[in-house]
């Protein structure tokens, strides 16, 4: 007999395959963007910001991948001789990948926020990012399909 | 007395090689979510006869929910 200490929440936080019924609810790790632009601690902003045009996010991340801090449009607009870590935002909040899509969209409408939500494994690591008009959008093409299917 | 594993890749592995996954979690919780392949037998009704269904030269792997 083995037994797998961390058990099935640490397998789903580590965004793994589940069975069941909830393979018909939409998990945030179904559906975070991967392509996020990342950063060291070390890098200059004025490197950051010259390969993340068109973002409003960059992520500062350690070689395993694991979030350190995040700059948004203010720091990206900082001192281009700065690095990431003397201006990011350290400790970002973060959501894990077995959230639902509607317990992530409650949250962010109980907290008002407006911009990327981090979605990471439960050591940390980055899994992607996904944005409140995304996760409204998802949200509601499935309640549509679902509404189309029951009629 | 069993062995431990701590690690998504330990399990994994583990799987390769043919060992059993059983849920020890309630039916209700299991037929919600449990790991892909697992078989469900609650705890509580965990005995000779339930443990029947497993292959005695088989590996078994047992989770439930977490540390907690």
């Amino acid at each position: 007999m083995i037994d797998y200490v961390p058990g099935k929440q640490a397998w789903f936080e580590d965004n793994q395959p589940r069975e069941g019924k909830a393979v018909d609810e939409i998990w945030i790790g179904d559906v975070a963007g991967s392509d996020v632009p990342t950063c060291s601690l070390t890098e200059r902003i004025g490197d950051v910001r010259g390969r993340t045009a068109g973002w409003d996010t960059c992520v500062v991340v350690d070689p395993q991948g694991v979030v350190l801090g995040l700059l948004r449009k203010k720091e990206l607009d900082a001192d281009p001789q700065a690095t990431a870590e003397q201006v990011m935002r350290p400790g970002p909040k973060t959501f894990r990948p077995n959230v639902t899509l509607q317990e992530l969209l409650k949250s962010m409408r109980d907290h008002e926020i407006q911009t990327n939500s981090l979605v990471t494994t439960g050591e940390g690591r980055l899994l992607g990012v996904i944005s409140r008009a995304d996760a409204e959008a998802t949200l509601a093409h499935e309640q549509a399909a679902e509404t189309r299917t029951d009629s | 007395m069993s062995a431990q594993v701590f690690s998504v890749s330990e399990v994994k592995q583990l799987l390769d090689q043919g060992a059993q996954l059983v849920d020890v979690l309630g039916e209700d919780e299991f037929e919600h979510d449990h790991l892909p392949g697992a078989i469900n037998i609650p705890l509580k009704r965990l005995d000779a006869t339930t443990a029947a269904r497993l292959d005695r030269h088989r590996p078994v792997l047992v989770y439930c929910n977490d540390f907690g």
